[in-house]
C-alpha cells in the first residue's frame, strides 16, 4: 500500500531579507538593501479607476502611522514574472506549492486608503505597536490611491489587489540572481485516510482556516475565484506560501487576515516546528463562514467529515472576524470532537472596555480548548507622529491622522491576530479603579 | 498610617434589628462592633477612623442611600474604604455592593465582603469583594479574610482567588511569551495527551433549559406577552432601568386594541428606539394578538403585559425576573407566553 500517496516534491523557500530599503531610479536588491523606482513600481498598477497611485516607505522605528490600512502583501516570486505565484490571479489558476519561492522578508507591499465597508484599520510605526502588529515589524511599501467621482468601488479593489500582487512579484523578482540569506524546507503534504497514521506513531494535527466571505469588499479569493458559496477544502502549506490565498477582505481591523498572514500562516508554521518531532502535519482546511445558521452548520460537518477522511487526530481552528465569525469556530470543535477529533479554537476577546463582560459570543458546547489573541474592547493610547499615510484623518475618533489619539485594540491592523501572529492575549485582574 | 473607614449595617452597629431598618447613614469616629476585631487584625500600621452605618431597606430601597452614604465616608478621608461583611444577608449586600462600586468609581481603594450568593456582589460591578462566611457566627474567619485582603489592596497588590476573591474579574490584555499559534499547537498536544481542562478562555457557565412541552391547543387557553423591550407608558411611572435593570413591570392593555406612539416608548438602552417609538407595537405585538384572539387562534389574552430591560442585566437579576414571572403567570391561569426580544 502506497503510504505516501500524495509524497510529491516539498517548497523550498529561498529567504532573502529587507534590512534596509530607501527609493531610487532603480529597483534593486543588494547587500540587504531593498531600493524601488517609484515610477517602475506605480507602473504596475495599470487600473484607470484607482487615479494617481503614490508610493513611499513606512519603516519600524519612522514616526509614521499608516491608517486606512486595507491588505499587505509579502513579496515572493517563483521566477521571471512571478512564474505562477499567486496562481489565479497572477499566474495561471494551477495548484501550486512545489519547487522554489523567492521570499523577500523583512518586506511588504501595503495598500492603505479608503474603500467602501473597509474599517479604519490603524499602525504606528514606533516601538510600542511591535506587539500590537505584524506591520509595525516589516518596511512597508505603502501604496495610496486617488479614485476620480463617481468610480465603482468593486473596480477599484480588484485593481489594487492585482498591483499589489504584480508588485510583489516584481520585487521579489530583483532577487532571482542573489544567493539567499537562508533556506526552509516545507515538506509535502502527506496523506492519510486513518487517524493514528501519522509517521512514527504521531498524531495527525493540521490546521482549519475560516476565510470570511460576506460579499465585495468582505471576501477572500482562493486560487483567483471568490470562496463566498464554497464547500470546505484540503490545502498543503506549499499553496500557502505561494498565494493560493489571497484577502480581498477590509473589516474588522485587529481581527483581519492579510494576504501576508496567509503567505506565513503562523498556525501552520507552529505545526511545521513541531512535525515530525511531536505530530505529523496533517494540512490545511480551508473553510467559508457563511452568513446564515444552516450554511454555517453545513460548512461546519463538511469540514469535520474533511478532516476525518483526511486522517486528522486533533485540528486549531482560525477564523477572520467579529462574533458571527466566533459561531463558524465554534460550531466546527464541536463537530470535531464528536468524531473523536482533539479541537483547539483561537478566539478574540470581545470583554468590553473594562475587561468584565463575556468574552466570547458563541463559545462551543462540547469543546472546552481555547487561546485568547487578546480583549477587543481595551484601549491604546497612541502618541502623536511627525507624518501619516493612507489619509488625512482617522475618522473613528475624527482626529488628524497625525495627532495623540486613543484608540480600541479592534482598530489596530492584526491585533487580535485570528491566524496566531500576535502574542497578545488575556490575563484576569481585579480593578482597583474603575474605567473611566 | 493608613486611614480605614469602614461600613456596617444597622444591626451590626448596634443602632437595632429590623426596626431600625430604615434609619438613615450616620457617621461615628472609631471602630464599632465588628470593627474592633478589624482594627486588631489589621494591627497599628492602620486606623479605622470612623464607622459609616445606614439602616438595610433604607440603604437598599432609596436610590439616593449610596451618594449619602459615599459622601460620609469621603468626609472621614479613608485610604482604604471596608465595606461589611454582609454574609448572606440580601439587603445589606446590595448596600455593600454598591458602596464597593462607587467608591471605587470615584478612586478610593476600597474591598467590600459577602457571601458568593449575595445578590449584592453583581452590583459591585468588577470593584474588589471577597468571600464571608454565610451568617454571623463566621464573623471570626470572615475578617480575617477581609483584613487580608486590605492589606493586599492598601500594597498595590492584585486580589486573586489565594485572597478569596470574588465576582468576574477583568481580562486585561497582556503579553504572552509565545505567539497564540505556538501556544494553540501546545494545547492541542496536551488536550491529546489527555488533558481536556486546559484552556485560555474560561467558558461561561449557561444554564440548560429544558422546553416546556407545546401547548396542545392555543385556542383554549390564556396567552400572555412578556417583553425585555423596555416597552412602558409615556412617563415610565416606575421608572424602568435602560440598562442593567434591577426590575420589571407589567401594564393593563384591558380593553386595549393597541399601543399608540406617543403613549408608548421604549426606555431600552441597547439599541435605537427611533422605530419602536414609531410603532410600539413591534416591541410588544397588541395588534396582532388581539387578531389571533378576534380570530380564536388564541383562547384569551392576558389582561396586561410583563416588561423589563434586557441589556447587560446581570445573569442573578435575569433569572430572579424569570422565577416571578412564571409565578405571576400561572397565578394568572396563563398557559403560554410569547417573549419578544431585542
Amino acid at each position: 500500500m502506497a503510504e505516501n500517496n500524495n509524497a510529491g516534491e516539498g517548497l523550498r523557500r529561498l529567504v532573502h531579507d529587507v534590512d534596509a530599503v530607501a527609493l531610487g531610479d532603480r529597483t534593486s536588491y543588494e547587500s540587504g538593501t531593498l531600493t524601488v523606482s517609484a515610477d517602475e513600481a506605480a507602473a504596475h498598477f495599470t487600473e484607470e479607476a484607482l487615479g494617481q497611485v503614490r508610493l513611499s516607505w513606512a519603516s519600524p522605528g519612522e514616526s509614521v502611522r499608516i491608517v486606512k490600512i486595507l491588505d499587505a502583501v509579502e513579496p515572493r516570486t517563483k521566477g521571471p514574472g512571478g512564474a505562477g505565484i499567486f496562481p489565479g490571479l497572477l499566474g495561471p489558476a494551477r495548484p501550486q506549492g512545489r519547487g522554489e519561492t523567492h521570499v523577500l522578508r523583512g518586506a511588504a507591499v501595503v495598500a492603505a486608503g479608503f474603500l467602501p465597508r473597509a474599517q479604519e484599520a490603524v499602525v504606528d510605526m514606533t516601538p510600542p505597536m511591535a506587539d500590537l502588529s505584524p506591520l509595525a515589524n516589516t518596511h512597508n511599501l505603502v501604496v495610496e490611491f486617488d479614485p476620480p467621482p463617481g468610480v465603482d468601488w468593486a473596480v477599484v479593489s480588484a485593481g489594487l489587489r492585482q498591483g499589489m500582487l504584480a508588485l510583489a512579484a516584481h520585487l521579489a523578482g530583483t532577487t532571482l540572481d542573489a544567493p539567499p540569506d537562508h533556506e526552509e524546507t516545507l515538506p509535502p503534504l502527506r496523506r492519510s485516510g486513518r487517524s493514528g497514521g501519522g509517521q512514527d506513531g504521531l498524531p495527525r494535527v493540521g490546521a482549519i482556516t475560516n476565510l470570511q466571505t460576506q460579499g465585495t469588499f468582505k471576501e477572500t479569493f482562493v486560487y483567483g475565484r471568490s470562496f463566498t458559496g464554497a464547500l470546505p477544502t484540503l490545502l498543503g502549506p506549499g499553496e500557502l506560501d505561494d498565494g493560493a490565498v489571497v484577502s480581498g477582505q477590509f473589516g474588522h481591523p485587529s481581527l483581519k487576515n492579510p494576504t501576508y498572514l496567509y503567505q506565513n500562516h503562523p498556525v501552520v508554521a507552529a505545526l511545521l516546528e513541531r512535525h515530525g518531532k511531536d505530530l505529523d502535519f496533517a494540512g490545511v482546511v480551508i473553510s467559508p463562514e457563511p452568513v446564515d445558521q444552516s450554511g454555517k452548520e453545513l460548512v461546519c460537518a463538511h469540514a469535520a467529515r474533511l478532516c476525518a477522511d483526511a486522517g486528522f487526530d486533533a485540528a486549531v481552528l482560525t477564523k477572520e472576524g467579529g462574533g458571527n465569525a466566533d459561531a463558524d469556530v465554534a460550531l466546527k470543535m464541536d463537530r470535531l470532537e464528536e468524531l473523536g477529533i482533539a479541537a483547539v479554537g483561537l478566539f478574540a476577546e470581545m470583554a468590553g472596555p473594562d475587561g468584565t463582560g463575556p468574552s466570547i459570543v458563541v463559545p462551543p458546547n462540547r469543546a472546552t480548548a481555547m487561546v485568547s489573541t487578546g480583549n477587543y474592547d481595551e484601549k491604546v493610547e497612541l502618541a502623536e507622529v511627525e507624518r501619516a499615510l493612507g489619509g488625512a484623518r482617522v475618522a473613528l475618533v475624527d482626529e488628524p491622522a497625525t495627532a495623540r489619539m486613543e484608540l480600541p485594540t479592534a482598530a489596530f491592523y492584526g491585533a487580535l491576530s485570528p491566524l496566531g501572529w500576535g502574542r497578545l492575549t488575556c490575563g484576569e485582574t481585579v480593578m482597583r479603579t474603575a474605567p473611566s | 498610617m493608613t486611614r480605614v473607614v469602614h461600613y456596617l449595617n444597622q444591626f451590626f452597629t448596634g443602632v437595632g434589628g429590623e426596626d431600625a431598618a430604615s434609619t438613615s447613614p450616620a457617621r461615628t469616629d472609631g471602630a464599632v462592633g465588628p470593627g474592633r476585631k478589624l482594627q486588631a487584625l489589621l494591627g497599628d500600621d492602620f486606623e479605622v477612623v470612623a464607622t459609616v452605618s445606614c439602616g438595610d431597606d433604607y440603604a437598599a430601597g432609596e436610590p439616593k442611600a449610596v451618594d449619602e452614604i459615599l459622601a460620609l465616608v469621603k468626609d472621614a478621608k479613608p485610604d482604604v474604604v471596608v465595606i461589611g461583611p454582609a454574609f448572606s444577608s440580601g439587603r445589606y449586600g446590595l448596600a455593600c455592593g454598591r458602596l464597593a462600586a462607587a467608591a471605587t468609581q470615584a478612586g478610593l481603594a476600597a474591598v467590600a465582603a459577602m457571601h458568593p450568593d449575595n445578590p449584592g456582589l453583581d452590583e459591585a460591578a468588577g470593584a474588589p469583594v471577597v468571600r464571608s462566611g454565610e451568617a454571623a457566627r463566621e464573623m471570626g474567619p470572615s475578617l480575617e479574610t477581609l483584613a487580608a485582603a486590605v492589606r493586599k489592596l492598601v500594597a498595590g497588590e492584585d486580589l486573586t482567588d489565594a485572597e478569596g476573591r470574588l465576582g468576574k474579574p477583568a481580562r486585561r490584555n497582556r503579553v504572552a511569551d509565545e505567539n497564540a499559534a505556538r501556544r494553540a499547537v501546545a494545547l492541542v498536544l496536551a488536550r491529546l495527551g489527555g488533558d481536556r481542562e486546559a484552556t485560555e478562555v474560561p467558558l461561561p457557565n449557561f444554564d440548560q433549559v429544558t422546553p416546556a412541552a407545546p401547548v396542545e391547543d392555543l385556542s383554549q387557553v390564556t396567552v400572555a406577552l412578556v417583553s425585555e423591550g423596555a416597552l412602558v407608558p409615556a412617563a415610565n411611572p416606575d421608572k424602568l432601568e435602560s440598562a442593567r435593570a434591577t426590575r420589571w413591570a407589567h401594564y393593563s392593555v384591558e380593553g386595549r386594541d393597541s399601543l399608540p406612539s406617543g403613549e408608548f416608548i421604549s426606555v431600552h438602552g441597547g439599541f435605537s428606539t427611533v422605530a419602536a417609538n414609531e410603532d410600539p407595537q413591534r416591541i410588544v405585538p397588541l395588534d396582532v394578538a388581539r387578531e389571533l384572539e378576534t380570530e380564536g387562534a388564541i383562547g384569551r389574552l392576558h389582561g396586561e403585559y410583563l416588561v423589563t430591560a434586557g441589556n447587560g442585566t446581570s445573569v442573578g437579576n435575569a433569572k430572579r425576573f424569570g422565577t416571578e414571572w412564571v409565578a405571576d403567570l400561572r397565578k394568572s391561569g396563563v398557559r403560554a407566553a410569547i417573549l419578544t426580544a431585542t
